[in-house]
């Protein structure tokens, strides 16, 4: 079940790009990003881990450059990401069901996982669309705000790193 | 932790980036990763609290039998999503019916159990810890642990049942045993004539001594048996095994050394046993079940190994045999060991020595001769090298070492019983 999702999840995530790229026009870079899909289902096939990282680089940055600079449709570019990032959690998912000693203890474990991961993309995919569609304008006193609890954040979860390492 | 990190990267720059470009739909482009993240850190844990109990059935087997693992894990912690198992199975061992690594979510106080069958060849195989991994559901930050749940498996030799060993050592013990002890008293065999002393009973008198010197009366007088020191030597140089695939000649001489112990040891002998490896390990001597089991688990770890020190056989340590005892070696043999074994006997010891016939070995696990080396070829080689061999047993047995030579493609007990009942009747 989970290399069939895992397939799925990098063919939906190249699909959305490629498709929104198309959209605006530049079918050379959607050409390009399909290839790269297929790179990585073969990597997928190959076993090789380390892939998922530069897959899900790849298509966070193509979704943050398409919403960024060419304004793009964002949910296609959503939707690239959260599949970019579900194909790059299976990948090791994957990888750790090679502990389990037979089928059914993989199944509860897999059910578990896939159920928890899709509940959260599509958590993550609703309130990402949410904040699109009321397109709240930020402030003067909103940006200041923001800044100091992502700083806060990034120090806390930092120290919190180093307690744990 | 990787993951992790690399994950808290991508959310922090797209943060970073969207607060600075004063838009908000990179904010929220980076909401899914935050929640995906964000959970993962909620749950996952600061440590795996496991106790583990590990239980082999049974401890003891010999070569290829198989053995039970039963591993009982029981959450002492918080609730464990995933909980990655394995449990590290000592080098040699293989694993025949079921799996030592599980994947399971295990809630607080919980227990999971798993077993496993094993099997191995000869040897010690302690169990060291089971590791443990566990972390959030994501997996994004896993903590890792090993917990010590000790056991030792040990894979005896598979000794045979041998008949008792004919030995006649100068020198016997005090204790009444089985080995003659060439002193006249209370026994069985027949040892010689002696005037009658009071006390005799009747039927040990000899009439026809009496009727040949009508004014004396003689008594039969029998040989004592006592117990013997007895000293097994197993030879594991390197330079005396041989190997071929899975097949070693060390092997068969573990097996004899252990078989020969174990008889020795039912005969009421004090046994004690000399691994003669790359260095030199020693069982001190002893009676009894108790000093069977430590030999047989000195065997157990017994391997050849080769040193320059203990290259050949003149330095065996004989101070730490009794003088006169008797010593059983168990060796291949090589041209150079004839000298110190001679040497032995000339200090008065009883030699025994069961010789692995290496030529019959290597010919027995040869592959099919090729082309250019027919067949024939093989059989004269070896005819030469037996021929050779035997010219040398002939002279160890001249000297007054007893040789027994085994060709390992025989069980070592039905070999023994033609052997040792010839040994017994060279014996007076």
């Amino acid at each position: 079940m989970t290399v069939p999702a895992l397939a799925l999840c990098i063919v939906l995530g190249t699909t959305s790009l490629a498709w929104g790229y198309v959209g605006v026009g530049l079918p050379q870079l959607a050409r390009w990003l399909a290839f790269f899909g297929l790179v990585w289902l073969l990597a997928v096939w190959q076993r090789w881990r380390w892939f998922a990282y530069i897959g899900l680089t790849v298509f966070f940055l193509a979704a943050a450059l398409g919403l960024w600079f060419l304004n793009f449709p964002p949910g296609w570019m959503f939707g690239g990401a959260i599949f970019g990032l579900l194909a790059w959690d299976l990948t090791y998912f994957r990888y750790r069901q090679t502990f389990a000693a037979s089928d059914a203890e993989r199944t509860v474990v897999e059910r578990r996982h896939l159920l928890r991961l899709s509940i959260l993309a599509i958590l993550g995919f609703w309130i990402a669309s949410v904040a699109m569609a009321l397109q709240l304008e930020f402030s003067f006193d909103w940006i200041v705000f923001l800044t100091i609890v992502l700083v806060l954040g990034v120090a806390q979860i930092a120290r919190w790193f180093r307690t744990r390492s | 932790m990787t993951r992790a990190w690399f994950l808290g990267l991508l959310v922090f720059v797209l943060l970073a980036v969207g607060l600075a470009s004063l838009r908000g739909v990179e904010l929220a482009l980076a909401i899914p990763f935050l929640l995906y993240w964000m959970y993962a850190l909620w749950r996952t844990r600061d440590s795996i609290q496991l106790v583990v109990h590990r239980e082999l059935s049974p401890e003891q087997v010999v070569p290829g039998e198989p053995v039970v693992v039963k591993v009982r894990i029981s959450n002492a912690g918080g609730d464990l999503e995933e909980l990655a198992v394995q449990d590290a199975l000592p080098s040699g061992l293989e694993i025949v019916h079921g799996s030592s690594r599980h994947l399971i979510p295990l809630a607080a106080g919980k227990n999971f159990q798993f077993a496993y069958t094993v099997r191995g060849p000869r040897g010690g195989y302690p169990f060291g810890a089971l590791h443990a991994e566990a972390g959030d559901s994501l997996g994004l930050l896993r903590r890792a642990s090993d917990f010590d749940a000790p056991a030792r498996l040990m894979v005896m030799p598979a000794v045979s049942r041998v008949r008792p060993v004919p030995i006649r050592p100068r020198r016997t013990r005090v204790y009444a045993g089985s080995i003659p002890a060439r002193v006249g008293g209370p026994g069985t065999e027949f040892f010689g004539v002696r005037p009658y002393e009071v006390g005799d009973p009747a039927r040990r008198i000899n009439w026809r001594a009496v009727a040949r010197h009508p004014d004396s009366v003689f008594s039969n007088e029998f040989q004592q048996e006592r117990v013997a020191d007895v000293a097994v030597i197993l030879d594991g140089r390197q330079r005396t095994d041989l190997r071929y695939a899975d097949r070693s000649l060390f092997e068969h001489s573990v097996v004899a050394a252990g078989s020969l112990a174990s008889s020795l040891l039912q005969q009421g002998n004090r046994v004690g046993l000399l691994i003669y490896s790359h260095y030199l390990r020693w069982t001190f001597p002893g009676y009894g079940k108790l000093q069977r089991e430590r030999i047989l688990h000195a065997l157990a770890a017994a391997a050849p190994g080769a040193s320059q020190v203990f290259e050949g056989l003149q330095y065996l340590p004989t101070r730490l045999f009794p003088f006169e005892s008797q010593i059983v070696l168990v060796s291949p043999l090589l041209e150079d060991d004839l000298s110190t074994l001679v040497q032995l006997r000339a200090r008065g010891y009883q030699v025994l020595v069961i010789c692995p016939d290496p030529v019959s070995f290597e010919v027995q696990s040869l592959p099919r001769p090729r082309s250019r080396i027919t067949l024939a070829d093989v059989e004269l080689a070896a005819r030469i090298v037996k021929l050779e061999r035997s010219v040398m047993l002939g002279r160890l047995r001249r000297a007054g070492v007893q040789v027994v030579e085994w060709d390992v493609a025989q069980p070592f007990d039905r070999m023994m019983h033609g052997a040792f009942r010839r040994i017994g009747r060279q014996h007076p």
